[in-house]
């Protein structure tokens, strides 16, 4: 049955051209930018330069008077809206805690009246004593950002995961694990440089009141459905309509955008008109997303055949100025870092801090990526003493099927998924680890100044299957399909994909099918492509509507053939009985002109399916110069089956860029400590890798089919980015036979390792 | 973006007038690379009025020959100064460090006069407006460097004056290593300034109404080789963290003459002169070389954060003069 499935596959797995392709390049896409409605007003923020401070008096009425402003406030005449977990960010407050925060919102005829009016508000500022780094900000002596959160230490619940969301990794007694080991390592590493995933295009959002409760956004954004969801309760349980625009990159910042919603909503109540919130790239850089700053502190026990024993230790998560569901990337945080190591003794306790910067928000990667990134480089400690390959022990303690862990809802789950080994040898294999790995701290090549060295990384969630999805798909008499789903393209080509699924269940040419626009009044509910979930729970739901609505063209065709419905099969727009393929009707005289079919499908959250990638990296380092180069990346992977080559080719190139592969080596948001402004907001000084400097890039993906859906397919694209940052640390420690327990590895870094120049002041950026 | 007058001018002189009739509130454009940034992010607390567009002036476009040396009009862009026949030999040097800037597309529009006329990139003078406020500082006439006590990874390793803003043209480093000359049209007239004396402490010499010319390369006596070496985080985009130009000339293994110069390490091109005399008569060997790349970076004082960079421009030194010497 499997064989004949697979053979006859259309298009699951064959290069197919994209749907959107031919409109991105002729520039029909429409992105936020394109979409104009008539009477749009231009907002503005104006940015506060203080990284804490009270605002003391705040005069608007010359910008109020400037011609062609048609709306100003302030913390004093805005709506009493909250976003944040918990609810705790308002439109605007009379408290600002960033360089950077808002403190007054304008919208004018033009982008230029309303830059123009920003310079004619004059603020009075008590200026505050602001704290960067975690362990600071939780002293009693810190300055506080929120009263209802006393040591500036967030709460970790996160509701809408569950009651018993995951908030900390406790397994069986450390202290026995401890005790039972043949080595115990304690170190701290942290990986808090902060990085901006930077997606080329800049967040925007147009709102507009269609009557007192009734608001429409447009905008640039992952999870339409989830924005409409988010906004309706922060913003008093009103209506609201969310369509959204092409989306150009989003690495999981976009997913729900409310604080552009709130802003362009609150002017657009006061002017009576659509107003756009269209961020510059200095704002996207230095008042927008950036990745969660991670430091692990702890220990880990470990027996001389390599098996981890105990692990304990305090993460400390730096969330910026406020937490936009940081709880869900510490719940996913935790659970991740069972999935890659296996211990029977756990004590990993979370704290997750607010300062005075830019706040971290989703980001690819989500909570795993942060905490592994911190964790690894103290397990490899481990791994030295023990005298124990990496490799080996990734493959080893990779979670396989059977194996459990607890997930992001609290709750024990069990591995029904993959066993990745056969990924990871073959991986391994054509990176040569073997011949290349010469044991810790041993370069692999030296020649004159230029010394190589190897590293391994892995990681993988079991999110491919969270949260809901829902779809109609609907079979209309012509022989066309709309597929009918709150999903927006984001750029990984998800929305083309899943017409590939459609098309392949219903037999019928992929140009036939098409979906709905992404808009919340068209279509039903839809989490959105986050967590790798796009392959599984997003396609599971199509499939299973397209599975209805054929279940309901063949029982309304049945009668034509005097037949029942199991003896009926469709394709290409016809009906048929099985093994008669001549005796055809189509489906508009199967069924009559006058009547579509309409079938549902929906997923409900499944965590038992882990994903996998590892990633192989080799570096070159100059010690005279203390430049890196990273010289060659391989990833290894299965994906039960190919959806669609090209899109899952892209994805694994991802793992160099979005805050991912070279947050190891320069990618970081410098932040000034001293005025608490990001200095490198603009694209020359905040380093990423350009197409000029792509290493060799080889991947291993392999197809062990998996039981999720009709197509056997699993995620993979959003953990890509993840295994890679520890790694290339790996890596240039033993290029070179040092250690390192920070992120990023500028030349600075490196050559004061080699003892080449003066040991740099600690950049606390934390 | 303000809005404001872009006036197109046709000869130097109509610059020159332009420039006078906005009594210091209008400023030069050329290639744009780099002015419409400082513009765009309001990093300076005065907007012009206008903008003075020299492309148009057709006889600023130009690479020629003459006797006493290679002259150039200051609207020669980048990318025709990296693929101009006549910056062959010591002039090669120039042409690398042309060839070293930005990216294809900034090379085409950036010209050689607004390479060596941009304004810094220290971070903080840079710091745009928009996110909350631009950060005033001695640069700008009214504050403290920011950089001292603050992240100055890029700054300068040789000191300032008050401002520790380093140099950001790659030209200008090649530029004097060859003694080249900046030739400056204002309201006074016409004015030759040595290449070392064009950079100040704290910006250049250009006045608000003058703008540059020409940049003239005498002939050097001896037979020299050339080298122009550019350290970055990335190969392209990137400003240099430290860059070195370097023209040896030797007869038998024996050094000459030599000019060493840094880029990125001060708020102007740095002359190695130490390290030039200690080569100067001497057999070349690996360890004069190494010698050589200590006097180079001698006096170096490295602020809070960026001792990397004198390693960085000991080693750039020893390999451009080891290039050089046995090439």
């Amino acid at each position: 049955m499997q064989d004949e499935l697979q053979e006859a596959l259309k298009f699951i797995g064959k290069e197919t051209p994209r749907k959107d392709a031919g409109d991105i390049v002729r520039g029909k896409a429409n992105f936020i930018d394109d979409i104009k409605l008539s009477g749009m007003l231009h907002g503005r923020v104006l940015r506060s330069p203080y990284p804490h401070a009270l605002i003391e008096t705040i005069d608007v009425s010359r910008a109020e008077v400037l011609e062609g402003v048609k709306a100003v406030l302030t913390y004093e005449n805005v709506p009493n809206w909250k976003g944040g977990l918990p609810p705790h960010v308002g439109v605007l407050d009379r408290k600002v805690r960033f360089v950077g925060d808002a403190v007054a919102l304008i919208a004018a005829e033009s982008e230029e009246i309303a830059e123009e009016a920003l310079e004619l508000i004059d603020v009075h500022y008590k200026a505050l004593p602001a704290v960067y780094d975690t362990e600071e900000a939780m002293k009693e002596q810190a300055p506080q950002l929120y009263s209802e959160f006393p040591g500036n230490v967030f709460p970790l619940a996160c509701p809408w995961m569950g009651p018993d969301s995951l908030q900390e990794v406790v397994i069986g007694d450390v202290e026995e694990g401890f005790a039972e080991s043949d080595y115990v390592v304690e170190g701290t590493c942290a990986y808090d440089n902060i990085p901006n995933p930077l997606p080329i295009e800049p967040p925007g959002v147009i709102a507009n009141w269609e009557g007192p409760e009734d608001l429409t956004v447009w905008s640039s954004t992952q999870s339409p459905y989830f924005l409409k969801v988010i906004l309706h309760y922060a913003m008093g349980r009103i209506n609201v309509r969310s369509i959204a625009s092409h989306c150009g990159g989003s690495f999981g910042t976009k997913v729900a955008p409310w604080q552009l919603a709130f802003y362009a909503a609150a002017l657009a109540k006061v002017a009576r008109r659509p107003v756009r919130i269209s961020y510059s790239k200095e704002e996207h850089f230095a008042a927008y997303t950036l990745r969660l700053g991670s430091r692990f502190s702890g220990k880990v026990g470990i027996k001389k055949d390599g098996t981890i024993m105990a692990v304990a230790g305090d993460w400390l998560i730096n969330a910026g100025y406020c937490s936009d569901a940081a709880q869900g990337m510490v719940a996913v945080g935790c659970g991740e870092v069972q999935l890659m190591v296996r211990s029977p003794n756990w004590n990993i306790k979370p704290k997750l801090v607010c300062t005075n910067r830019n706040a971290s928000k989703m980001v690819r990667g989500y909570g795993g990526q942060e905490l592994e990134a911190a964790f690894i480089p103290v397990l490899t400690m481990a791994l030295e003493k023990a005298d124990i390959d990496p490799f080996d022990f990734f493959k080893q303690n990779y979670v396989k099927p059977g194996d459990g862990y607890y997930w992001r809802d609290g709750n024990w789950w069990v591995s029904r998924g993959i066993n990745y080994e056969k990924a990871m040898q073959e991986g391994a294999k054509a990176f040569g680890w073997k011949e290349k790995w010469k044991g810790w701290l041993q370069p692999t090549s030296i020649d004159g100044n230029i010394r190589t060295g190897v590293g391994v990384g892995v990681h993988g969630n079991a999110d491919v299957g969270e949260d809901v999805s829902e779809a109609y798909v609907r079979l209309d008499p012509d022989g066309t399909v709309l597929i009918y789903s709150c999903l927006s393209e984001h750029g990984t080509g998800q929305r083309s994909s899943v017409c590939k699924m459609v098309a392949e269940t219903l037999k019928v040419p992929l140009e036939r099918v098409s979906l709905a626009p992404p808009d919340s009044e068209v279509n039903p509910y839809e989490f959105g492509p986050v967590g790798s979930r796009g392959t599984y729970a997003i396609g599971a739901a199509i499939i299973r509507a397209a599975e209805d609505a054929r279940q309901k063209l063949l029982a309304l065709s049945a009668p034509y053939f005097n037949s029942t419905p199991e003896d009926l099969d469709t394709k290409d727009g016809f009906v048929f009985l099985k093994g008669e393929e001549d005796k055809k009707v189509s489906w508009k005289r199967g069924v009559g002109f006058d009547r579509t079919c309409l079938g549902y499908g929906r997923f409900e959250p499944d965590f038992s399916v882990p994903n996998f990638a590892m990633v192989f990296v080799e570096v070159a380092v100059d010690t005279e110069t203390g430049k890196i180069e990273v010289k060659r990346v391989l990833t290894a992977t299965d994906v039960g089956k190919i959806i669609d080559p090209q899109s899952l080719q892209n994805q694994l190139h991802g793992c160099l860029g979005s805050a991912g592969l070279d947050t190891a080596i320069y990618e970081e948001s410098v932040l000034d400590t001293k005025t608490g402004r990001i200095l490198n907001s603009n694209m020359i000084d905040f380093k990423w890798r350009t197409f000029l400097e792509l290493p060799v890039f080889d991947s291993v993906t392999l197809e062990t089919p998996v039981q999720t859906h009709r197509f056997q397919s699993v995620g993979v694209g959003e953990i890509m980015t993840s295994p890679a940052p520890p790694a290339v640390l790996m890596a240039v420690s033993n290029a070179i036979g040092k250690r390192f327990n920070r992120y990023p590895l500028t030349p600075d870094i490196v050559l004061e390792a080699l003892g080449k120049c003066q040991k740099t002041e600690v950049r606390s950026r934390k | 973006m303000k809005s404001l007058q872009h006036v197109n001018v046709y000869t130097v002189e109509e610059a020159v007038n332009t420039l006078r009739e906005f009594q210091g509130e209008a400023m030069v454009i050329a290639g744009g690379t780099d002015i419409t940034g400082v513009l765009k992010d309001k990093l300076l607390p005065d907007y012009p009025k206008a903008l003075v567009n020299i492309k148009t002036i057709p006889a600023l476009s130009y690479i020629k020959e003459e006797s006493s040396g290679i002259k150039i009009g200051s609207l020669a862009t980048l990318s025709e100064l990296s693929k101009s026949p006549l910056l062959q030999g010591q002039y090669k040097v120039l042409a690398k460090a042309a060839c070293n800037v930005a990216t294809p597309q900034i090379r085409n529009m950036g010209t050689i006069g607004g390479n060596l006329g941009q304004d810094t990139r220290c971070w903080y003078y840079r710091y745009p407006h928009s996110l909350g406020g631009r950060i005033m500082c001695l640069r700008k006439g009214n504050g403290p460097c920011l950089a001292v006590a603050g992240d100055n990874r890029y700054h300068s390793v040789f000191g300032g004056q008050g401002c520790f803003a380093s140099c950001p043209s790659d030209t200008a480093v090649a530029l004097l290593a060859l003694n080249a000359e900046v030739k400056v049209t204002g309201k006074w007239g016409t004015r030759t300034i040595p290449v070392q004396e064009f950079f100040h402490p704290r910006g250049n010499s250009l006045k608000k109404v003058e703008l540059i010319q020409e940049i003239q390369m005498p002939y050097l006596a001896e037979k020299t080789r050339g080298c122009f070496l550019k350290y970055t985080l990335r190969k392209p985009v990137d400003f240099a963290i430290v860059s070195v130009a370097v023209l040896v000339a030797m007869e038998e293994g024996v050094c000459s003459e030599a000019r060493i110069v840094l880029g990125a390490v001060a708020p102007g091109p740095l002359r190695a002169k130490k390290a030039e005399d200690f080569l100067k008569g001497k057999l070349i060997d690996a360890t004069v070389l190494e010698e050589a790349g200590h006097l180079a970076v001698s006096g170096a004082k490295p602020l809070s954060m960026n001792s990397y960079k004198v390693e960085i421009a000991r080693t750039l030194v020893v390999r451009a003069l080891t290039d050089c010497a046995f090439d």
